[in-house]
């Protein structure tokens, strides 16, 4: 009933289907069975720690991949009603700047650092548009006023290291706006800025999105980001989606033992108290993924049926885990009487 | 009154640096850090808070004499360091050891982890070899690695283990002041939750007296007694950890403290950030730093730089309006958990507890 209430809507913008990514050499997937959905006008938050897949999934997407080393296994990603895995490259061309565009976390590697920062915008404009040099330029002004970066006639005609961080990066948000693509993929977008400045980004990128109704896939390790922007969130470890759903359900129900220990592990801002609950160990290396559940050597819960993939279940309300545990309560009985679960559920 | 135990101080320390020397007229000069006065106590843990370029590394330096002051002093254990000199220094660094931000620049990557962690005994005389060898198993052992692990090269670890190879070479010779640079930035929320609580440890085990630099809130808001926030290279308030978080006296570290992120969802109105950026240091603002950006600044704010005010043991702030303000802080009523999230955190927690008692204290990392 609650797939039948979304049936209704209109087809979302994108929908990801069974993503799987392999490199040379590898014998495991780094990116394993992906599969999401995005509507217009909504922030998806991919959240996981390094070599999660997070950011592969992004550049798989953007057609960025290095296609030797990387192979796609298989999935479909319908963008807008076209398979963008399965089109010529100048087709993707077309959509990449103009339907669909990506900010980096470091802009300063991602804008030329020879090339003016009005000028790398208006070429963007120029590529898509089929608009003369002023009025490329007249919309590279337009975009830096709506990205609030001061004097933006000034700043046309700079070169991005005359810029701080925040200011480039505002240049990149205002370069991937200009064509009024319908999706924007930001990988750690705010990671390299001061926490004044990344509030300041933040607040752009969300009053930009209301403007333009953009969707926007947001890839992050911070929890904190997470909770002010997303309207779902998806949590990757090793390359699988582990648990996935609206932001107010993953957070006030989580579900899968690797986002209940992600968040514990992270300094809460209350009042201090004690240490903070660790996952031991490390992530398994790529060249060692187990078979079952990757995250199982890490896990307090896991046991011998853990040596088998657990797939993602739907617990209703589009809320997916990925674990033969949950919900936990039932998964482990024997702890109820345990004083800490005892301590804490009072 | 007793006054505390000092174990650190340093008296309007100053650096400047030159960016740039034209052909005429004086060499442009930033000045980095300018009149900074710490009193740390021992055994606490103080933070230094602030953003990109405010000074805090450069402060940090020089505490142990990376960087020399160009004015000021440091006193160690009410002991003037900034005019020793060869093996008096040298002598004094034992007591004072660096822990370095990026673990995979701060490591020698010819030295086998063995040879980096026995470095400091040498250079110190510590011990013969056989008593260097086992204390370098023993340190290891400490933080988290395997004894055999000595015979390895650096590139062979992860980041979070080469913080705690970086961490074994810090308290190899039994410090009594470790200077932690941005520890655990680099690292993965995992990772960087074992190393915050590896330290934890290490500084109760050890009695250490802890500095550490970051830009991190939640990890100094867990880790610090007590915090100073830097803005331009001064101090603008210094208050011990849960004061400066619920009860903020500097409009800077209002501001610091509501662009947090915090991991919940709608228990705070998104903060839309500090009006523009942190001036060029080369040329700040004159009055007070911080009125340009400031919400509450007035006419006096424009003219006259504030002084570092005491406010009680321990406190003090540099705001002409610190008095009058009312500023807003964290709001540490309840912790806005949900019941379902408290009760698998604490399933977590339990079944994290049990399966430790059965094996290990720390968690063994996996072979490479």
């Amino acid at each position: 009933m609650v797939s039948g209430a979304h049936m209704t809507e209109s087809t979302p913008l994108l929908q990801v289907t069974d993503l799987s990514i392999r490199f040379a050499g590898v014998p495991g997937n780094l990116v394993d069975g992906v599969s999401l959905t995005l509507n217009a006008g909504e922030t998806l938050c991919v959240v996981g720690e390094s070599g999660c897949g997070k950011s592969l999934t992004a550049l798989a997407l953007m057609g960025l991949l290095p296609m030797p080393p990387a192979r796609r296994m298989s999935g479909q990603a319908i963008f807008e009603g076209q398979d963008l895995f399965d089109m010529p490259l100048e087709a993707l061309k077309d959509i990449r700047g103009n339907r669909m565009a990506m900010i980096f976390q470091e802009p300063m590697t991602s804008l030329n650092p020879a090339i003016k920062v009005g000028e790398q915008i208006a070429e963007a404009v120029r590529r898509h548009k089929g608009v003369n040099r002023e009025q490329a330029r007249a919309r590279a002004l337009e975009m830096l006023r709506r990205v609030r970066i001061p004097a933006p006639e000034k700043r046309l005609d700079e070169y991005p290291h005359q810029m701080s961080g925040g200011m480039r990066q505002r240049a990149m948000i205002a370069m991937a706006l200009a064509n009024d693509p319908a999706l924007l993929i930001a990988d750690e977008p705010t990671t390299a800025l001061d926490v004044t400045v990344q509030a300041q980004v933040l607040d752009l990128m969300r009053t930009l999105q209301r403007e333009t109704n953009a969707a926007l896939i947001m890839i992050t390790h911070d929890l904190g980001v997470v909770a002010e922007m997303a309207d779902t969130v998806v949590v990757m470890y090793a390359g699988r989606i582990v648990e996935a759903g609206p932001v107010r359900k993953v957070f006030e129900d989580p579900q899968h033992p690797y986002t209940i220990g992600l968040m514990s592990s992270m300094p809460d801002l209350g009042p201090r108290g004690g240490r903070l609950v660790t996952i031991p160990g490390v992530v398994p290396p790529a060249d060692a993924m187990p078979e079952g559940c990757r995250f199982a050597a890490r896990c307090p819960f896991a046991g011998a049926d853990c040596a088998a993939a657990p797939p993602l279940r739907d617990l209703g309300d589009r809320h997916r885990v990925a674990c033969w545990r949950a919900p936990l309560e039932f998964g482990a009985p024997d702890l109820a009487a345990h004083p800490a679960a005892q301590g804490a559920a009072s | 009154m007793t006054t505390p135990d000092l174990i650190l101080e340093t008296r309007s320390l100053r650096r400047r640096f030159v960016t740039r020397k034209p052909l005429l007229g004086p060499p442009v000069e930033v000045r980095a850090v300018d009149g900074v006065d710490l009193r740390i106590r021992r055994g606490e843990t103080f933070a230094i808070v602030g953003e990109s370029g405010c000074g805090k590394s450069t402060l940090a330096r020089m505490l142990v004499r990376l960087i020399e002051p160009s004015e000021g002093t440091v006193l160690f254990e009410n002991r003037n360091i900034t005019g020793l000199r060869g093996e008096e220094m040298r002598a004094m660094r034992r007591d004072l050891q660096f822990i370095f931000q990026d673990p995979f620049a701060s490591l020698n990557p010819r030295m086998t982890v063995g040879a980096l962690i026995e470095e400091p005994l040498r250079a110190h005389g510590l011990g013969g070899p056989d008593e260097r060898r086992a204390r370098v198993a023993e340190l290891l052992e400490r933080v988290g690695l395997l004894p055999q692990h000595a015979d390895r090269y650096p590139h062979e670890f992860s980041g979070g283990q080469r913080q705690r190879i970086g961490i074994a070479r810090a308290l190899a010779c039994a410090p009594k002041l470790v200077i932690a640079d941005e520890p655990v930035s680099a690292l993965d929320v995992s990772i960087q939750a074992q190393v915050v609580n590896l330290l934890q440890d290490l500084k109760d085990e050890f009695a250490l007296t802890l500095i550490i630099i970051a830009h991190d809130l939640a990890v100094i808001r867990h880790m610090a007694d007590r915090v100073g926030v830097m803005y331009l290279g001064q101090l603008v308030e210094v208050a011990d950890t849960d004061t400066l978080f619920t009860h903020p006296r500097h409009p800077y570290t209002e501001a610091l403290i509501s662009a947090i992120p915090v991991p919940r969802v709608g228990v705070k109105p998104p903060a839309h950030g500090l009006q523009g950026e942190p001036p060029n240091p080369i040329a700040p603002p004159a009055g007070c730093r911080f009125h340009p950006r400031c919400p509450y600044a007035t006419e006096l704010c424009r003219s006259t730089p504030p002084p570092l005010t005491r406010l009680a043991a321990g406190a003090s702030v540099a705001c002409h309006h610190a008095p009058d303000l009312s500023l807003q802080g964290l709001n540490d009523t309840g912790t806005g958990r949900s019941p379902a999230a408290e009760r698998r955190f604490a399933l977590y927690r339990a079944m994290r507890e049990q399966r430790e008692g059965q094996t290990l204290p720390v968690p063994p990392e996996p072979e490479i």
